[in-house]
């Protein structure tokens, strides 16, 4: 079936919303990558050992997942008329007592971690569960989910990521039918600019201009690209959007092509990320069998597709020219800009091609369907939007935090992470991954936007966080980074190929006591030239690790340094 | 690789954008590396020089191509893995194995037993960081992994100690 | 993709505060050799494409007041166009790249003298020493013979292998080469003149290059082998009559080299010459 038509889209949701919320109880089994390696599937398994094939009293069902990582695997209960109860720590030996209690129109209590009554897609369309289960705690309460706001993660755990219909249900694809039969190009590109949306990819260029950039480009063939290399490790937000709600990437993508006046897309994916591969795969095949991907969408006569294209393990490759190369049957080595992308001749097989991130795609249907003013209200001045985190390391509460830019590393680390591992004191943390810095908790009150983490040695970076405590060893840490980005270098400049193997000689040479003050000059005399001199951004921020750790924790340098 | 398997895999990636990639990729996930024999006749059958897909073959960490063992262990050492302890479980691992890791001079890390059953390489982040440190055998990823965990985990896979 | 240099209109730049007329669009390095201006550079060949990898032709870029760093083989001349080339932010990180260099090719006395040059004698980094490396340790990686071998005679004989801190230039593995046309335009545009050729007898050996041997065919009038047999049947076949006897009026020592220059002339129209 083609949808064409604002009807035929109604008909599709209502299809949706029975899958959704049957009229029947379903249970949801978290099955992102995070909650298969923790032993979802065998949760998923053990379930439908109990019901069976096709049971006519309960709906089982996989979606994607709601971040709270530490917490997983995660399960979520809906009955008809009461609320949606997600259940933590679920192992396939609770299922029994799950089945039994759902086919009571109940739920274990003792595994619930919370309930969600009402629930905002805000792309138009608000879930009334129902009222009830007063003994288990409202996911307001939950201090992990209180100080956090989903815009990016609004479906995400709550909706069947293979299930097109399910996306269309909670409001998708209507901001993309909203576009294209309703909007000119330019006025989306005066959205999107209007917004403030500024690229989560790392840099903070803002999306609206590169895409003006891009349509106003000469020629007639242009591609648009998504980045879903997401090279930093330890982030995993790209991840999980693509596994969790494909379709939003998708529909990003397709309003950004039609406005920019693109009729091919990419999306360039690490082969790291099997299952978002797939879902990705499964995503575009629906969305072409109705209509979304490929000729005359909507009936409009626009005509736009996307391609997925692998990458292989190189964290270079996430730099624009690499890419670039990589996706032309090349070695992701940079080559100096300009020509950008975007330039005649400069982006892929030469046509001027718009980059952008994952979660910067994912932003788009939003801010078509709410409005920029809406948008724009939502973080602090010059940097809307929220930005979702991954808050990993020596931290109590492990997930993905969505928060409005600006907020303060403190309310991330210890009002939604609850602080230190293990009641640690916590110590510092490193945003941006290689290219970002180590920052002391005494700094923590900065607000996390792109300039605050810039004036103090750091990147906002794709929006890895990672917690080290008192038993972290800052040294150690430079020496970690240092050495993921020597071995990450394309080796085509010599100050990045050579430079940073020498920075890791020499700091390896500290590490082993066997260092001395003179050194330490060396050190950093040579990070400056490196910051200086070379490439592309791999080698101009790779030295940033060990300036801050110099900047903020010179006391262990020098415990270590003989005089 | 047989030629009829590669044609396959060829005749899967018509389109231009991400081709030889994509082809590497998926001989890779076949055969658990790409042999001197298979990039020769990828050479011949694409048009592309032997020394352009040599030095892809090279270039990216995905590819691997020494022949592996039975069982491909990867360790993740991603920022969140290692400050949880990857290489604490590295070097269990080595210890249980009898095998000492080292990166070889293409600058890889890839070392495989002397019995031909365990393969041992190390990865950058699989994106399941809330669970580090991460471990992931022939496609399966285990979470919150620690040294004592590692012969009940190996034990699945045929080894004895 | 090699961009055909299309004249620009004449315009004027600034280099160290003096005027120089330029066309539009023009690298400014070439500008700089033109004039005589000292700007150290490994990796700048004007029939390639701008690389801009060895990083050591950094230069001082006014505008409006600030200054920034950029590479002068990737700078394109506009009018008004204001640059330093020996400011004490440039000595000072060319100086650390030269003493990357010396650390990394130490048999090299192209990189010593250049080194020397600009008063870097030592290095305070580890220098690498590779027994039997194929390129005697004089390797910088600045990536000309690859290019050469592969955008401008199409032979793609040899290739970058690795990433990172272990690239190295080479044949796929490390075996003779099928299609290497031995023109020797590598060694040619070796700036550190690292890779290593021999002529014996019928064979041409490409000693760096995994000791790839191709045939060469003999001289007319004299019967010694002098030039690989299939690549001067083809460079032959272009090349025009007055070509034809020039060839014939060379010395047989100097026609390998010849042809092959030749070869980038007929492809590219620029110089083959390094400086
Ligand atoms: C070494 C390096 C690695 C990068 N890795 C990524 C990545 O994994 N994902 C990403 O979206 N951007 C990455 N970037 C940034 C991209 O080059 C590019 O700026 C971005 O994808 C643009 O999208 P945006 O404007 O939406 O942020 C990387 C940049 C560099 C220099
Ligand atoms: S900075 Fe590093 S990664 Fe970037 S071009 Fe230079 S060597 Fe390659
Ligand atoms: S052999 Fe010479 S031309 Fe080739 S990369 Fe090395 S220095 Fe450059
Ligand atoms: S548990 Fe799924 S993203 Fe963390
Ligand atoms: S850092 Fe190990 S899985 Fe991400
Ligand atoms: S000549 Fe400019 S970077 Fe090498």
């Amino acid at each position: 079936m083609r949808i064409v038509s604002a009807a035929d889209m109604e008909k599709v949701s209502r299809s949706g919303l029975r899958k959704i919320r049957p009229e029947k109880p379903r249970i949801a089994v978290g099955l992102a990558t995070c909650g298969i390696a923790v032993g979802g599937m065998r949760v998923y398994d053990r379930i439908k050992e109990i019901i069976g094939e096709e049971n006519p009293d309960i709906e089982l069902a996989r979606v994607g997942c709601i971040g709270y990582c530490r917490e997983e695997p995660l399960v979520n209960i809906t009955i008809p008329g009461k609320p949606l109860v997600i259940l933590h720590r679920v192992t396939p030996g609770d299922a029994e007592e799950i089945v039994r209690a759902v086919e009571k129109g109940e739920v274990p209590v003792e595994k619930a971690l919370c309930r969600i009554p009402l629930w905002d897609h805000i792309t138009g369309c608000t879930q009334e569960y129902g009222a009830g289960f007063d003994g288990i705690p409202r996911y307001e309460d939950v201090p992990f989910f209180s100080h956090q706001k989903k815009v990016i993660l609004r479906n995400s755990g709550l909706i069947n990521p293979e299930q097109i219909d399910e996306y269309i249900a909670i409001g998708g694809y209507a901001a993309a039918l909203k576009a294209l039969s309703g909007m000119a190009p330019e006025a989306i590109i005066d959205e999107v600019e209007k917004s403030g949306l500024r690229g989560r990819g790392g840099a903070g260029f803002p999306t609206g201009l590169k895409w003006r950039i891009a349509r106003n480009a000469e020629g007639d063939r242009k591609f648009v690209i998504c980045n879903a290399d997401e090279g930093d490790p330890g982030a995993y937000m790209n991840r999980n959007e693509m596994e969790s709600d494909p379709h939003m990437v998708l529909e990003g993508m397709l309003i950004g092509a039609y406005a920019i006046g693109v009729s091919e897309g990419l999306i360039y994916i690490r082969a790291e990320y099997p299952l978002a591969i797939r879902r990705l795969q499964t995503a575009i095949g629906q969305a072409r069998e109705y209509g979304l991907l490929g000729k005359d969408i909507f009936g409009t006569g626009f005509s736009f597709d996307i391609g997925i294209a692998t990458g292989a393990g190189a964290f270079v490759c996430g730099e624009s020219t690499a890419l670039v190369a990589s996706i032309e049957g090349r070695t992701g080595r940079p080559h100096p800009r300009p020509p950008r992308l975007t330039d005649p001749g400069g982006g892929l097989f030469g046509y001027p091609t718009d980059l952008n991130n994952v979660e910067s795609w994912c932003n788009i249907p939003v801010i078509i369907s709410k409005g920029s003013e809406w948008y724009a209200g939502i973080g602090a001045k010059g940097n809307s939007g929220t930005k979702v985190f991954s808050l990993v390391g020596k931290v109590d509460r492990v997930g993905l935090v969505e928060v409005p830019l600006g907020t303060s590393l403190n309310t991330i680390v210890f009002t939604i992470g609850n602080g230190g591992a293990g009641n640690k004191k916590v110590k510092a943390v490193q945003t941006g991954g290689p290219s970002g810095g180590c920052i002391p908790a005494r700094l923590f009150d900065t607000p996390v936007d792109y300039e605050s983490l810039n004036r103090i040695g750091s990147i906002m970076g794709s929006g890895g966080i990672v917690v080290m405590d008192e038993d972290t060893d800052m040294v150690d840490i430079a020496r970690y980074f240092i050495n993921f980005a020597a071995s990450e270098s394309c080796g085509k400049c010599v100050p990045c190929r050579e430079g940073l193997k020498h920075t890791l000689l020499i700091l390896n040479k500290i590490l082993a006591k066997k260092a001395t003050k003179k050194d330490l000059e060396i050190l950093s005399d040579l990070t400056e030239t490196i910051v200086a001199t070379s490439l592309c951004g791999l080698g101009q921020t790779a030295p940033n690790p060990v300036l801050t750790t110099l900047a903020y924790f010179r006391d262990e340098y020098d415990a270590l340094v003989n005089p | 690789m047989d030629e009829r398997t590669l044609d396959a895999i060829i005749a899967r990636h018509d389109a231009p954008a991400g081709r030889l990639l994509g082809i590497l990729g998926e001989i890779q996930n076949q055969e658990g590396y790409v042999s001197r024999e298979t990039l020769e006749m990828l050479s011949e059958k694409v048009g592309v020089r032997i020394s352009q897909l040599y030095g892809l073959a090279t270039f990216y960490s995905y590819f691997t191509l020494r022949p592996v063992g039975d069982h491909v262990i990867t360790i993740c050492m991603g920022t969140a893995c290692h400050v949880k302890g990857a290489v604490a479980i590295l070097e269990a691992l080595e210890g249980l194995l009898g095998i000492k890791s080292d990166v070889t001079d293409d600058g890889k890390l890839s070392i495989t037993t002397i019995d031909r059953k365990f393969t041992v390489e190390i990865a950058r982040c699989f994106g399941a960081c809330s669970m580090a440190p991460v471990l992931r055998i022939d496609g399966n990823l285990y979470g919150y992994a620690t040294p004592e965990d590692l012969p009940g985990i190996l034990g699945e896979y045929g080894w004895k100690p | 993709m090699i961009q055909q240099e299309i004249p620009g209109k004449p315009i004027t730049v600034t280099i160290n505060g003096k005027e120089y007329r330029a066309n539009e669009g023009e690298i400014l390095l070439s500008v700089a050799i033109r004039e005589k201006i000292e700007i150290p550079h490994l990796c700048y060949e004007a029939s390639l494409d701008p690389y801009g990898a060895c990083r050591l032709c950094m230069v001082e870029v006014v505008r409006k007041g600030k200054r920034e760093m950029a590479t002068s083989c990737t700078l394109r001349a506009a009018d008004g166009l204001e640059v330093l080339t020996d400011t004490p932010e440039i000595v000072k990180h060319r100086s650390i790249l030269f003493e990357l260099y010396l650390a990394e090719a130490p048999k090299s006395d192209v990189i010593r003298d250049m080194a020397a040059r600009y008063g870097v004698t030592r290095t305070r980094f580890l220098k690498r020493i590779e027994q039997g490396d194929p390129l005697g340790n004089k390797c910088v990686l600045c990536g000309l013979c690859v290019r050469a071998c592969s955008e401008i005679m199409g032979a793609g004989a040899i290739n970058f292998i690795n990433r990172g801190p272990y690239t190295v230039v080479n044949t796929p593995y490390y075996a003779p080469s099928r299609d290497c046309f031995g023109c020797g335009a590598c060694v040619r545009v070796c700036p550190t003149n690292a890779i290593e050729m021999e002529d014996a007898g019928a064979e041409r050996v490409m000693k760096s290059w995994s000791g790839t041997r191709v045939p060469l065919s003999p001289c007319e009038c004299c019967g010694r082998y002098y030039a690989p047999r299939e690549l001067s049947a083809s460079v032959l076949a272009r090349l025009d009559t007055p070509l034809k006897e020039e060839i014939a009026r060379l010395c047989p020592e100097c026609r390998g080299k010849h042809i092959a220059r030749e070869e980038i002339l007929a492809k590219h129209g620029g110089s083959a010459k390094h400086a």
